[in-house]
């Protein structure tokens, strides 16, 4: 069914445009593979923190430079994502070690009793690079979106100073920020629906929900991810205005 | 300087809040615990199949119960903490953990929750100011659809049908919201629920025709209701955001154009929608792909070291996954012409 499905993607991918749309297929099969090396890296025992945010950077690498080519756009939106990834990486270290989301909740059980559990591999540093790993897809997509548009804001009106540029780029981010939150919203609330299912045969109540491992983690993706995209916005306006304007008076 | 006081605003009144949760131990009926000091009492490694050694240790747990009956009175359990924590938890002195059966069943976590939402919600609000709040409005509405959705799921009415009434409803408020009620917006809400029932159907067909073939459903398995009943509507959902996000932008980026050249043809317009549609769509699907692919991780890295070959997993545990990122992926690219389509025929035929 997978195939079938896949098979369907890439037809429409191309329908739309060949070029363009192979390159993105192209993209989706490395990204795919840095996904299973970088998963792998970690089944075997490499630092899994270190090796997602060096998986971030490549992923990122390939979105921006590989799809959108090399040019000012995408170098700023690189650095951007860069200065938010750091920024990032402190904070769910922070709440995962905090809010102990680590390893399987009760949901799951039953789907992991076939495994052993002595595994020696410290299920936090874990939790923390799936976290990091989920949101880089909608942060650089909204890092390009911005720094795209700024650019031709600037292109149309090269009198602008910095203050105004960093301006219009807060305005587009507005604009992103309802539809993107909207987009992850509803990609998490679809994994939500088998969960919340759970809890209500398993009668749950409000407060046991929001206490349950699960949940938590669930939760935590979401909201990291949106962090994510709030915290771009800020940012790749300010780098792009101050390159751009830098450019300029070279 | 307005802005600024009315942040303040907002921090102090997430503090309080904060300052609440952190002490409603009251309202819960289960007995919690605030560890005061942890003691080692014994150490001890097992192995696994693969050799791999794993550090177990029994600790023996002391602290006062804070609500309840015995509120104020000394509690001291035992707990088996392992180093890679797959269904363990680390406690640390000052944690608070609920106790059930002289057992800790669990952190109380609902501090750190709420401690999370009040950073997005400071941060939105900083970013995005009365956008961002609108969004959160949106998105809080939406929830809350979905939550009486699946409340009318448990009174025996149909989840499929119910999903995509509620994928119209999701599409009238988000897109309502977000972009006040006008042609653009309703052209997008026409193109998002075309889409989404196209995809309802080519999707359902494929999966009758394949019988599922290559889909597990292992993480479904917990649910007392047959997995293929919930697999098509949380596919659904899943791509319900992509889709409208893509329609709203297809719909307002055209509407701009007629609205700039009323004379233009209907050729020129499916030309620029089609440029469109080519930068929504890499960035879009490399989106959902991440969200959607990360999910396997845990599972994938615990199959590894159980000495599950890699393809083994990638067919069985992950298929779910990958289905969920295509129907997602799927739904956004269908949605570029669909809305083109229709935006075309709605702002142009209306003659605006």
């Amino acid at each position: 069914m997978n195939l079938i499905l896949g098979i369907i993607l890439f037809l429409l991918m191309i329908s739309i445009d060949k070029k363009r749309g192979l390159k993105l297929f192209m993209s989706l099969v490395l990204n795919f593979l840095i996904l299973i090396i970088l998963f792998s890296l970690i089944a075997v025992g490499i630092n899994p923190i270190i090796c997602s945010i060096l998986a971030c950077l490549a992923v990122s690498y390939i979105i921006l430079f590989m799809v959108n080519g090399d040019n000012v756009k995408t170098r700023t939106s690189f650095v951007s994502v860069i200065v938010v990834l750091m920024i990032l990486t402190i904070l769910i270290f922070m709440m995962t070690n905090l809010s102990r989301i680590a390893g399987f909740g009760y949901e799951s059980l039953e789907e992991i009793n076939m495994f052993s559990y002595d595994v020696r591999i410290d299920f936090t540093e874990i939790a923390i690079s799936l976290i990091l790993i989920s949101l880089i897809g909608a942060t650089v997509d909204a890092s390009i979106a911005i720094s795209s548009a700024l650019f031709e804001v600037h292109k149309n009106n090269k009198h602008l100073s910095k203050k105004e540029l960093f301006q219009s780029g807060m305005n587009i981010g507005k604009d992103i920020l309802c539809t993107t939150s909207n987009t992850l919203l509803f990609a998490f609330l679809g994994d939500f629906m088998t969960l919340v299912i759970w809890y209500y045969m398993s009668k749950y109540s409000f407060l046991d929900i929001i206490n349950s491992k699960t949940f938590v983690e669930e939760l935590m993706k979401i909201l990291f991810s949106a962090i994510g995209c709030v915290l771009i916005i800020p940012i790749t306006s300010y780098v792009t205005s101050t390159s751009l304007l830098k450019e300029n008076s070279k | 300087m307005k802005k600024r006081l009315k942040v303040l605003l907002l921090i102090m009144i997430t503090g309080i809040l904060l300052v609440f949760v952190y002490h409603n131990d009251r309202f819960y009926s289960e007995e919690i615990m605030k560890i005061k000091k942890i003691e080692t009492i014994e150490k001890d490694t097992s192995t696994n199949s693969l050799g791999l050694k794993e550090e177990y240790q029994t600790k023996k747990i002391i602290g006062y119960i804070t609500n309840g009956e015995k509120k104020g009175k000394k509690e001291e359990v035992l707990y088996e903490e392992s180093y890679s924590s797959v269904v363990t938890e680390k406690y640390q002195v000052g944690d608070k953990v609920f106790i059930k059966d002289n057992e800790i069943d669990g952190l109380k976590r609902d501090f750190y929750i709420t401690l999370l939402i009040s950073i997005f919600i400071l941060l939105i609000y900083i970013v995005g100011e009365y956008k961002g709040l609108l969004s959160l409005v949106s998105v809080i509405l939406n929830i809350m659809i979905f939550y009486i959705g699946l409340f009318l799921y448990f009174k025996g009415i149909n989840l499929l049908l119910l999903c995509i009434t509620e994928s119209i409803l999701f599409s009238i408020l988000s897109l309502g919201i977000s972009n006040g009620w006008n042609k653009k917006t309703q052209s997008a809400i026409v193109s998002s629920i075309t889409t989404i029932i196209m995809i309802a159907m080519v999707v359902g067909v494929i999966a009758k025709t394949t019988h599922y073939s290559g889909i597990y459903f292992n993480e479904l398995q917990f649910l007392t209701v047959p997995p293929e009943d919930v697999l098509l509507p949380e596919l659904l959902i899943g791509c319900m955001g992509a889709v409208m996000d893509v329609a709203i932008t297809i719909s307002s980026a055209l509407s701009e154009l007629i609205e700039k050249n009323k004379k233009i043809s209907k050729e020129k317009l499916q030309e620029s929608s089609k440029e469109i549609g080519k930068d929504i769509m890499s960035t879009m699907t490399n989106v959902l792909f991440f969200t959607y692919l990360c999910a396997g991780l845990p599972l994938f890295v615990l199959a590894i070291r159980n000495g599950y070959s890699m393809t083994q997993y990638l067919t069985t545990n992950y298929s779910l996954e990958i289905t969920r990122f295509l129907v997602g992926s799927i739904g956004i690219i269908a949605t570029i012409p669909i809305s083109t389509i229709i935006s075309i025929h709605l702002l142009k035929g209306e003659k605006i």
